[in-house]
């Protein structure tokens, strides 16, 4: 019998090959099995036929053959410049042609870009923080993990008995120890300028890299009340830089004399400082060892290890110290090593030495970035997939010419390419633009520079570069696989998923909007909230005075002179901004912590704050602290039902025990951020800071002139008198900042979700033009066609709603209590304007185009057939 | 630009001059297997020969077909002129490189 090649093996080599053309490959293959055959067993025969057709199946020839089978017969498969050529000019052209559509593309892009371009920027610059030491990349710091009971918190901070153990290590070239607690007022004739920096040793200088002008450096730091200025801070002071070997009186007693001069160090650091102070100024520690190692608040070691050494030998000489040290301590601690370059935006450590920008934060802002930079992109790969049937023809042309799937793909990723860099342009003008308001928000914005270097814009151009990949690749792929024939007779099907695709990317842009416009609208009625809250007290009339260290009744006698000044009363703390604690001691109970504010007798009075029971504090004949005026969580706290039982109770405060005097009804003595909790008045004269004067006048001018008057009788230091209502709506303006913020943000979404839906309409209005013709012939008036050419978007703007505020209202009652306590709730009203204010602007932007098309003379559309 | 020729394909390239008008897939690989006296796969085979048309050191045409061959037509392969130069090329300088040899190499 004869034996044939099997049939298997041939099917699967014809399934593998598909359309290359393998005649003479199946034809050898068939040659050699028949001459097998004849001198060994069939079976070996088709054995060796089913390797031969695994082997041809992985083999070149066949990639070969099938890649040539796909092209045409003029087709290259390699990407030359002058295609590159020739798809730019084309998009050149089509841009031109169709100029509303790129308007919209670019602005649109434009838009979205130039939220991000600040990100770029911003990261840009602060990957170049500390970059300036000679030293830099063998500079380390030493971090620690605090743990203190169940408490785990990583601070910035260690504690400096740490550096002689450093020094020891043989890896370790130096190490310096600083406290960055000097923060000093420098005398001046007329009044005093502060001044900050760090307590350094002399070797911070030969690790870090910085440029003394004059003097001696190593002797500045080296003597006791000696220190090295900045040139900026020496102007400030002395209006001049040659101020080398002059002295600086401090407020708080001490002289410094000027040792060492420097330039101003790069505003690119996380050291900030404008003098640097000699360590040996700082007094010999007297806390014991176990002290130093466990309270180390405000100092930092930083290390300089030698060039051939790596961390890992010191990081386990610090697990070894850690260990022996804390052993017998009540806290833990263990120490890690922190290169200078991942200190800026690396991960959030407490008690930070200067400027550091969190790592949490950047992502934040990534968030947003990307959540304005998206809608922009749909945007283009909406527009570009809707209006696809213009350009079919040139494709379909393009691929019976022999173009393949890869060089239309490629061709209209070079085309969005070509948008983006376009959109570039504009976003880096509304960078601009945007750039000093998003600096004067930073809150270390002295230590950041926005403007452009090659640096930036190089990255500026690679991300425009895949922000136009990203935005084109989806039509990119759609129109690589648009079948030639369909094409060339103008009849492209399968839309349905690519038209369900677009509208759910228009819901989620509307959606996006809905969401910015309703924080916007809730967050401004919790400014509102918060600024005319009634705090339980009064707030009107009141002056809030400072006392900066001006004995109280002097400050009394002198401001009761005026007429306008009808009372005077002195606190620790301001109402509703501030407050201090302390701990309360009951046989009863453990020790509970109570917040605190020091009051004289006048103060309730003052206030407007009523009691419930008992009374105010005695007549001031002050000699010793004796009685406490409690709020009504305090009876809580205590399981005291009714004010009076409370009269008369004692309670060990700190260390004194005082007597309830009086119980007030509860009111708002800490920020809305914080819940009513228990609290009590002290009288305790040496605690007065602030004296609140109630005045009655109209004219705050003349007030404050008079009383700036009676103040340079007491005190060479300026006046910082202010009414209290101020003081008060002030700590709250950060809505302020926050609402623009989100307004900014929303209008950018909103812009963008609008350009979005004008080129739709504008697109099915061109496409529906002769239906509507037609149906204005048959009758149908312009509202009535007004209208059918906008429901279909009315309807997506509903959608889109009944999507948001469901998501908008979880977030914002995740945030709200977050940021405040006494937090306003989403209203059923809010969200009705905003659905108003959403559905008027999309409907004004849609009839603006559908209207026109309305109005069309049915003859001009007609007149073509 | 000098073209890198490998031993293989060298081989391939002198094996089809050899063949002259009789040179298609089955005939190349026989009469390498018979005088090398190595097997080889008919990917391997196919693999360089298209990469050597690819150099364009090989064209090839499509010839008659056969009853053994299932009735399908051989494809025929043919050194052109810049394969011709190649195999020169690489002629040339083992030449030269045996005239340099300061060792007597050869061993029959």
């Amino acid at each position: 019998m004869s034996h044939n090649p099997p049939r298997l093996a041939r099917q699967f080599f014809e399934w593998v090959c598909g359309s290359a053309k393998v005649d003479d490959l199946l034809g050898d293959l068939d040659e050699w099995f028949y001459l097998h055959v004849k001198t060994k067993p069939p079976l070996r025969a088709k054995l060796w036929y089913w390797k031969q057709v695994l082997s041809l199946s992985f083999s070149y020839t066949i990639r070969k053959r099938k890649r040539d089978a796909k092209t045409g017969l003029y087709s290259s498969s390699t990407l030359s410049f002058d295609m590159l050529q020739n798809y730019i000019k084309i998009a050149v052209r089509n841009l031109y042609q169709y100029k509303y559509f790129s308007v919209l593309n670019v602005f649109g892009l434009a838009i979205g870009m130039s939220v991000s371009l600040l990100l770029i920027a911003l990261i840009t610059y602060i990957k170049t923080y500390d970059n300036f030491h000679t030293n830099k990349d063998h500079i380390y710091t030493i971090v620690s993990e605090r743990t203190e009971g169940v408490e785990q918190r990583m601070y910035a901070t260690v504690p400096v008995v740490l550096a002689e153990k450093l020094e020891q290590h043989p890896d370790v070239h130096k190490a310096v120890r600083i406290q960055a607690g000097f923060l000093e007022e420098v005398k001046q004739s007329n009044g005093s300028l502060p001044i900050r920096g760090y307590y350094v040793e002399p070797n911070f200088l030969e690790i870090f890299t910085y440029d003394i002008t004059q003097g001696n450096s190593a002797a500045a730091l080296t003597k006791p009340n000696s220190i090295i200025i900045t040139e900026s801070a020496a102007r400030k002071i002395f209006n001049s830089t040659e101020v080398l070997g002059k002295t600086l009186e401090m407020e708080h007693g001490g002289l410094l004399e000027i040792g060492a001069v420097m330039k101003d160090h790069p505003v690119n650091s996380h050291l900030a400082f404008e003098v640097l102070v000699s360590y040996a100024t700082l007094p010999q520690s007297k806390a014991s060892v176990a002290d130093q190692w466990m309270n180390y608040g405000k100092e930092y070691i930083y290390v300089l290890l030698k060039e051939d050494r790596s961390i890992e030998e010191l990081q386990t000489y610090l697990n070894t110290i850690a260990q022996n040290t804390y052993k017998q301590l009540p806290i833990k601690a263990i120490f890690d090593i922190q290169h200078l370059s991942d200190i800026t935006m690396g991960p959030d450590y407490r008690q930070a030495i200067g400027p550091k920008w969190e790592a949490s934060g950047m992502i934040v802002f990534m968030i947003i970035a990307a959540m304005i930079l998206l809608p922009a992109c749909f945007n283009y790969t909406n527009i570009s997939i809707a209006r696809a049937l213009k350009r079919a023809k040139e494709i379909g042309l393009r691929k019976t010419m022999g173009g393949v799937k890869e060089q239309i793909f490629f061709q209209f990723i070079t085309e969005t390419v070509v948008i983006t860099l376009i959109s570039l342009a504009g976003a880096i003008l509304i960078f601009f633009l945007i750039r000093s308001e998003f600096q004067s928000m930073m809150v270390a914005s002295s230590s950041l520079d926005l403007s452009l270097t090659g640096k930036t814009i190089l990255w500026f151009f690679l991300f425009a570069l895949a922000t136009g990949i990203f935005a084109g690749i989806f039509p990119a792929f759609y129109f690589g696989r648009l079948n030639p024939i369909q094409a060339l007779k103008s009849k492209i099907n399968g839309r349905s998923s690519a038209m369900r695709i677009r509208k759910v990317l228009t819901v989620f842009q509307f959606a996006l909007s809905f969401g910015f416009i309703l924080s916007l609208i809730v967050f401004s009625r919790q400014y509102q909230y918060s600024i005319g809250f009634d705090f339980g007290f009064t707030k009107n009339n009141i002056v809030n005075v400072p006392l900066q260290g001006v004995e109280p009744q002097l400050v009394k006698s002198e401001f009761s002179q005026l007429a306008q000044v009808q009372s005077i009363t002195f606190s620790s703390d301001v109402l509703g901004l501030g407050f201090s604690d302390a701990w309360v001691k009951n046989s009863e109970k453990d020790s509970l912590e109570v917040a605190q504010v020091f009051v004289d007798k006048n103060f309730l009075s003052t206030f407007g704050l009523t009691l419930l029971a008992g009374s105010n504090f005695p007549e001031e004949t002050w000699q010793r602290e004796r009685f406490i005026i409690v709020n009504e969580e305090f009876l809580k706290a205590y399981k005291i039902e009714q004010p009076m039982d409370a009269i008369g109770r004692t309670f060990q405060v700190d260390s004194t025990q005082l007597e309830v005097i009086g119980v007030l009804k509860n009111f708002h003595f800490a920020p809305l951020r914080f819940p009513i909790s228990k609290f009590f008045f002290r009288m305790h004269p040496q605690r007065f800071a602030y004296a609140h004067v109630t005045v009655r006048t109209d004219d705050a001018f003349t007030l404050f002139t008079q009383l700036e008057g009676r103040w340079k009788n007491l005190s060479e230091r300026k006046m910082e008198a202010r009414f209290f209502e101020d003081d008060l709506n002030e700590s709250y303006s950060w809505y302020q900042t926050l609402l623009k913020i989100i307004g900014f943000l929303g209008l950018l979404a909103l812009t963008i979700s609008m350009l979005g839906m004008l080129g739709m309409v504008v697109y099915t209005s061109e496409t529906r033009a002769k239906e509507v013709s037609i149906r204005k012939v048959m009758g149908a008036t312009v509202p009535n066609l007004a209208l059918l050419l906008s429901k279909d978007y009315l309807k997506l703007m509903l959608w889109a709603i009944v999507f948001a505020v469901p998501v908008t209202a979880y977030l914002l009652q995740l945030i709200l209590p977050q940021i405040q306590y006494y937090n306003v709730t989403l209203k059923v009203w809010d969200v009705l304007i905003s659905t108003v204010v959403l559905i008027l602007i999309g409907l004004a932007t849609v009839t603006s185009q559908t209207y026109k098309t309305a109005r069309i003379n049915p003859a001009e559309t007609l007149r073509a057939e | 630009m000098k073209v890198y020729l490998g031993e293989f394909e060298e081989l391939v390239l002198l094996t089809i001059a050899t063949l002259g008008n009789e040179a298609y897939g089955v005939s190349i690989q026989q009469d390498i297997e018979a005088r090398c006296h190595r097997s080889i796969s008919i990917g391997a085979l196919h693999s360089t020969i298209t990469r050597l048309e690819e150099k364009s050191f090989l064209k090839s045409w499509m010839g008659g077909a056969t009853q053994e061959r299932g009735g399908r037509s051989k494809r025929y392969y043919e050194i052109t002129q810049a394969g011709k130069k190649a195999v020169t090329e690489a002629k040339d300088l083992r030449d030269e490189l045996w005239d340099l040899s300061k060792i007597k190499l050869s061993v029959r």
